[in-house]
């Protein structure tokens, strides 16, 4: 999304800058002004529906989920302190992002790019597709247990399909134009893959990583909210179970953040790895 | 025709492979529990899952009902959240994306609530509805109206700023510009909104009645763990497998129909 002030529906507004004369009217309007107020009126309803006890005892007011957020870096809950039960989310959705992608990458371009390769391959495949990957949960327990490997397996199962769609796309989604250059050039096959296909492509497949690294989030969360004894998803868990909105909450806000904080850094990576990318991809 | 038309001839070996590898697919799965490499307990053969499939139409037990009861709860609960989430999402983002004020005031507690997985609310549903259908529709709700949101929002910012200015120019009002522009020219992004909410709305119901249900084709799922009875796992997956697919080619067949008029 981009700077609200600059552009209004594309259309580029005029740049001077000019210094207006104060007006209750323009502030009022102003977008830090919106922002501070749809802030503060989220936090007021959130507390004051706390205070008329509209849901009960469902909810804790916001003083309260910090407080607890605070007390859990110190306290621990079932052995581990709070930046233990991070790191278990956290190692878990890294193992298990680094074995799809190492799969899902490489077989997507190769199905790409041979099509006996993709006859085997994609019917297979868009058999599994439309399983949801929370409805592996129940086979994964039934198979690995409720240890490690069947949360593991889930977040395989829940990154597969973006990744290899995303690799699969980019290659196909090449313009033959610029195919149709390096041929003009005197490539071979090997350079149209090493130098157009895949610069051309890595854009879509870090897209393709990025939504993974997303849903791997809310993957190990059900995971962890159905059988674990460590993690964030076990936070809330344990919340539920001691009837304690206050530890619920505080498990969302920090997942919130830790999630929020891994996008961050793989989009950051992207403008490392690949500052040739051009248009934004939306959401 | 002013092409002459080629006519590519596929290979006979890529017709065949599919087929193929799908035959193998199920034939290797028939055999991994026929032949006890994997135990029975922990995988069903596709004859196994069928004849369950055939039983659960007319049997209740041991789940407490029948297949289509399910199924009927499931695509209930995903076209309430699926439908509240369009009639919330839509308006909203069109709004966020023409209107400062809008966008000022929605946009942070949009992206306040928005990196929280849905799945993550369910403990706090659970609190507020217990487990009957309205806590899930929430659920539901939640995940289908961000791309809802996003889409519309992106489909008005994306709008071609020529057509803006030449009604700024027959002076045009604000609100005009919006209804008669920047909506129809957000459209086709709404309905590829439509498209994707509608996945989502459907991968957060089985998330949605893991943890509370007491019907539901999740609850079927759940119900063949706890029962250690594989072929209910895997029959309840095939279910919202074909489901979700079925419910894909619905919304893109109206979608067709909807935008047949729209150059794109």
């Amino acid at each position: 999304m981009a700077d609200a002030t600059a552009t209004i529906a594309n259309e580029v507004q005029c740049a001077v800058r000019e210094r207006r004369p104060f007006s209750i009217a323009a502030t009022l309007k102003n977008k830090w002004f919106l922002y501070a107020v749809s802030i503060t009126a989220f936090f007021g309803i959130w507390k004051y529906v706390d205070y008329t006890q509209v849901l009960g005892n469902g909810i804790a007011p916001p003083e309260a989920v910090v407080v607890q957020i605070f007390r859990l870096t110190g306290d621990t809950i079932a052995g581990k302190s709070l930046w233990g039960h991070i790191w278990a989310s956290t190692y878990r959705v890294l193992i298990g992002f680094a074995i799809a992608s190492a799969i899902a990458v490489p077989l997507g371009i190769i199905m790409a790019l041979n099509r006996y390769v993709n006859a085997i391959v994609k019917p297979v495949f868009d058999l599994l597709k439309p399983m949801p990957p929370f409805a592996w949960i129940s086979c994964a327990i039934l198979w690995f247990g409720i240890d490690e490997p069947s949360k593991i397996f889930i977040i395989v199962v829940g990154t597969f399909v973006p990744c290899l769609l995303n690799s699969y796309m980019g290659i196909r989604l090449i313009e033959p134009q610029l195919y149709d250059v390096i041929r003009m050039l005197g490539g071979t096959r090997r350079d149209e893959i090493l130098q157009v296909g895949f610069p051309a492509a890595f854009p879509a497949i870090f897209a393709g990583l990025q939504i993974s690294v997303s849903i791997a989030w809310t993957c190990v969360l059900s995971a962890e909210l159905v059988s674990a004894r460590s993690g964030l998803g076990f936070i809330i868990i344990q919340g539920m179970q001691l009837s304690k909105p206050a530890l619920v909450l505080a498990g969302m806000v920090v997942l919130a953040f830790v999630a929020w904080a891994t996008t961050l850094l793989i989009t950051g990576l992207e403008k490392i790895l690949c500052p040739w990318k051009r248009e934004a991809v939306v959401a | 025709m002013a092409y002459e038309q080629v006519k590519v001839e596929t290979p006979l070996l890529l017709r065949i492979l599919p087929v193929a590898s799908i035959l193998l697919f199920f034939g290797m799965w028939q055999g991994l529990v026929d032949f006890k490499i994997v135990p029975n307990t922990m995988l069903a053969s596709p004859t196994q899952v069928m004849e369950l499939f055939w039983e659960k139409l007319f049997v209740t037990d041991p789940d407490g009902a029948l297949l289509s009861t399910h199924a009927w709860i499931s695509i209930q609960e995903a076209f309430a959240g699926f439908f509240l989430s369009l009639l919330v999402g839509i308006p909203l983002g069109l709004l966020m994306g023409w209107f400062t004020v809008a966008e000022g005031l929605a946009r942070p507690i949009f992206e306040l609530i928005r990196p929280i997985p849905p799945v993550a609310w369910i403990p706090l549903t659970i609190f507020w509805f217990g487990i009957g259908i309205p806590g899930k529709v929430f659920i539901i709700w939640l995940s289908g109206i961000v791309p809802c949101v996003i889409n519309s929002y992106v489909g008005v910012r994306m709008t071609n700023p020529t057509l803006i200015q030449m009604a700024r120019t027959y002076g045009a009002t604000d609100w005009g510009i919006f209804t008669k522009i920047c909506i129809p020219s957000a459209l086709p992004m709404v309905f590829g909104a439509m498209t994707i909410s509608q996945a989502y709305c459907w991968t957060t119901l089985v998330g949605a009645e893991y943890l509370a249900a007491d019907q539901g084709l999740g609850y079927l799922i759940t119900m063949g763990r706890r029962l250690a009875m594989p072929s209910m796992v895997v029959l309840g997956m095939i279910c919202v497998g074909l489901t979700g697919v079925a419910i894909g080619i619905i919304i893109e067949k109206v979608e067709k129909r909807l935008l047949a008029g729209i150059r794109r």
